[in-house]
């Protein structure tokens, strides 16, 4: 077949397991997790390349993809539903010579180097499925065509005390990089990685194959592929980006990052300038009902709810009941969880389908200065009557 | 229900639908905070398996064709058949319709006798109902009448002018037919829904025509019928079935879903409605929002006090407004202290802060689409 050439293609890596996510990614892919009320966390970087004009996306998994494969499907709900192009699949296949699973970052790249020459690119954009961001990745692809440069990593700003977590990138004047420090012990700089990076292909190929070859190599793009790169001399430039990032790969930050959403000003603004739509697969849903008996205030609430409960900063999802007399504060409630009477949830992440019968207690509230632990029920739980979840505990 | 083809009539009462049919069909009257009428009919054969649905439609078709694009949504974008836009001049015809009658004379060269089922489902877009037609068909084909007309009880009343009515028999025999008539409350009113086998619809259109006979109701259903040409059997229908034929109606109707029983009759298992993606985000609630008894779609950023109110996709409604009894379509805004009751405000309309509009239960208030007020 006669493939007609792309000028930026992007990966999308979405095969992490997500360990640090518990019971809610026991049978989920990391990116498939339930987010802002009727969102995927794929939604958001897969949202940005539409955005962004790049109509080729590659989506890399291995860990329970079946419901993110599912998700994605003909990845219409994106308008990715292309005859060129679009967003595919790639899962590790059997291959004539050897079958293996996708070793590491650059590894899995590396295994779908055929897909990408497919399109013939120039640039080749690669992206984390886990991170809540709206970014213009068009923007940093504009960056690194001035600069002619050869790898270009996105940076944010992060506090000079926590820098030592992060892949840490020491930048010259003119924004070139020439050094990586991954998790310093002791930062130069503040300007942390977010994972995004825009390669020129002939450059991240050559790369991806010496890097098969190392025998010593993990196969990974932060810890093998960028330093090699750099140290061959080639030029890596930081892009400052300075809007709302998060990685939401703990409970702690996922809980967070949903409740940025709320607020009067919202640190992140899901509605935006109403130019970048985050798009998500939607399902055939009545609007909501909104009892008199009901007081919400500060909630995003989605559509397909039945609300007769008091819900204060918190997140319900699409398809929930919540009845009479029950009360949710600080929480996250995914999609099509059913609260009886009487329920008080505070401080908790309440996973898909999950039914919480009458009187049943979740999680609990904390003082300003006590560090708050989140309580989380995973995917298809029922909680009895009466039955009583701990702040932090997990179930 | 593959040997089975759906024909939707869009534009039937759209004149007694005043300014909110002015610029679209009554199958485009957006319904119940994200729904256009249309989506119940075409839902309901979607869910009956029905693949193949042509929709009839003459004017102010715009909206129509924008909500329901290739029919994707509805499972209906298809390689052979899926949905078809039957127009009156596209197909070569040098009037409107006169008729439904007249429409499917008209397109039963161009779709019908091309079509490879067997039966045909009509239905107007006037009645809001979920109903599950494989049970009508079935009942239809089991029958051996001509045509099954789907009716139901208490919606005659002796005052309300019904395009078709039925009385049964207690076996559920048809014994009396009228049309055009306030037929006593002991009759059963049509919503609409026939069935019938399609080649036997085309040879009927084509006589009626040639007869200067255009009205489907009257002039085929009940001429027919007196004149023993015609066994009709009627199907009841049980469930929830709102007629939207004027403005009021309309209204109330909107608000019907308020309530319980409406709302979980309409939307029940086994039978989804679906309707055109809007990629929105999830309603937020600000720090004073009181909201009490409404039906909310995505979208919508509400700060004020709404009550017995049904809010449509991405309605604001600013601090301090006070929205009651109202019924808001998608977009529009409510400015600072604005106070609204029995107001049915059509979509991307502007109130400013402090205006104060009340209608009444009887006659609500309606603010044309796009208005600043």
């Amino acid at each position: 077949m006669n493939f007609q050439k792309k000028h930026c293609v992007a990966m999308l890596l979405a095969g992490g397991q997500g360990s640090r996510l518990l019971v809610l990614t026991e049978n989920t892919a990391k990116p498939a997790v339930p987010f802002g009320g009727k969102y995927r966390i794929i939604d958001f970087p897969l949202s940005n390349c539409v955005n962004s004009g790049i109509d080729t996306v590659g989506i890399l998994t291995q860990y329970q993809p079946l419901e993110l494969n599912e998700y994605i499907g003909n990845g219409q709900p994106w308008g990715l539903n292309r005859s060129h192009g679009g967003v595919q699949i790639l899962p590790p296949y059997v291959r004539s010579k050897k079958s293996e699973w996708y070793r590491g970052t650059a590894n899995a790249i590396y295994q779908n180097i055929p897909f990408i020459e497919r399109y013939d690119p120039d640039y080749v954009l690669v992206l984390s499925g886990d991170h809540i961001y709206r970014m213009d990745y068009a923007k940093m692809i504009r960056f690194h065509k001035q600069q002619d440069s050869d790898v270009t990593i996105a940076v944010r700003r992060v506090p000079m005390e926590e820098a030592s977590r992060f892949g840490i990138m020491n930048t010259n004047p003119d924004g070139s990089i020439y050094e990586f420090e991954e998790k310093p012990k002791h930062p130069k700089s503040d300007q942390a990685s977010m994972g995004i990076y825009v390669f020129k292909w002939s450059i991240l190929k050559k790369f991806l194959v010496e890097d098969e070859e190392d025998p010593d190599s993990d196969n990974d793009f932060g810890k093998n592929v960028i330093p090699a790169i750099l140290n061959a001399g080639h030029k890596l430039y930081a892009y400052n980006f300075e809007g709302y990032w998060k990685d939401v790969g703990t409970i702690a930050s996922l809980w967070e990052a949903n409740m940025d959403l709320l607020d009067p000003e919202p640190k992140f603004d899901l509605y935006g300038d109403g130019r970048a739509t985050i798009f998500a697969r939607n399902y055939a849903l009545p609007a909501s009902y909104i009892d008199s008996h009901s007081k919400s205030i500060n909630c995003l609430i989605a559509e397909g709810c039945e609300i007769y409960g008091s819900l204060r900063h918190s997140v319900v999802s699409t398809g929930c009941t919540v009845s009479k007399d029950s009360v949710i504060e600080d929480s996250v409630i995914m999609p099509n969880v059913f609260i009886e009477g009487g329920v008080i949830i505070r401080n908790a992440i309440v996973g898909e389908n999950c039914v919480i019968r009458s009187g049943a207690v979740i999680g609990g509230a904390f003082r300003q200065d006590e560090e708050r632990q989140i309580a989380v029920i995973g995917k298809d739980h029922t909680i009895e009557i009466n039955q009583v979840v701990k702040p932090g505990e997990v179930i | 229900m593959n040997d089975v083809m759906g024909l939707i009539f869009a534009n039937i009462y759209d004149s007694s639908l005043g300014s909110l049919t002015q610029k679209r069909t009554q199958a485009s009257l957006p319904y119940g905070g994200r729904y256009r009428q249309i989506d119940f009919p075409l839902s309901n054969m979607s869910d009956a398996g029905i693949r193949h649905i042509g929709i009839v439609t003459q004017y102010n078709f715009q909206s129509l064709m924008n909500h329901v694009g290739s029919g994707e949504e509805w499972d209906l974008k298809l390689a052979d058949c899926g949905l078809e836009f039957i127009t009156p001049y596209s197909m070569g015809a040098s009037n409107d319709f006169r008729g439904k009658l007249d429409a499917i004379y008209t397109a039963r060269k161009s779709h019908l006798k091309r079509a490879k089922e067997e039966y045909v489902v009509l239905a107007d877009a006037t009645v809001v109902c979920s109903i599950d037609l494989k049970e009508v068909i079935n009942t239809h084909i089991r029958s051996g009448k001509d045509v099954t007309v789907v009716v139901k009880r208490g919606v005659a009343d002796g005052k309300r002018q019904l395009d078709l009515a039925v009385r049964t028999d207690r076996e559920g025999e048809v014994t009396d037919l009228t049309a055009d008539y306030a037929a006593p409350e002991d009759y059963l009113a049509s919503m609409g829904i026939f069935v019938i086998r399609k080649d036997f619809l085309i040879q009927s259109a084509e006589e009626c025509v040639a007869r200067n006979r255009f009205r489907f109701e009257r002039e085929f259903i009940l001429q027919d019928w007196l004149d023993g040409k015609l066994s009709v059997g009627a199907f009841e229908f049980h469930n929830v079935a709102l007629f939207n034929e004027s403005p009021e109606e309309f209204f109330f109707n909107n608000l019907a879903l308020i309530r319980r029983v409406v709302r979980h009759d309409l939307f029940r298992e086994g039978l989804t409605i679906y309707t055109r993606i809007r990629d929105q985000v999830p309603c937020y609630y600000g720090e004073n929002s009181e909201i009490n008894d409404c039906i909310v779609a995505d979208g919508c950023v509400l700060n004020g006090a709404a009550s017995n109110s049904v809010l449509f996709r991405g309605v604001k409604i600013s601090n301090g407004a006070s929205v009651k009894n109202c019924v808001v379509m998608a977009n529009s805004e409510i400015g600072i202290g604005a106070q609204l009751e029995y107001c049915i405000l059509d979509k991307d309309v502007k109130v400013k802060a402090g205006t104060k509009i009340i209608g009444t239960m009887e006659h609500p208030t309606i603010v044309n689409r796009g208005e600043v007020v």
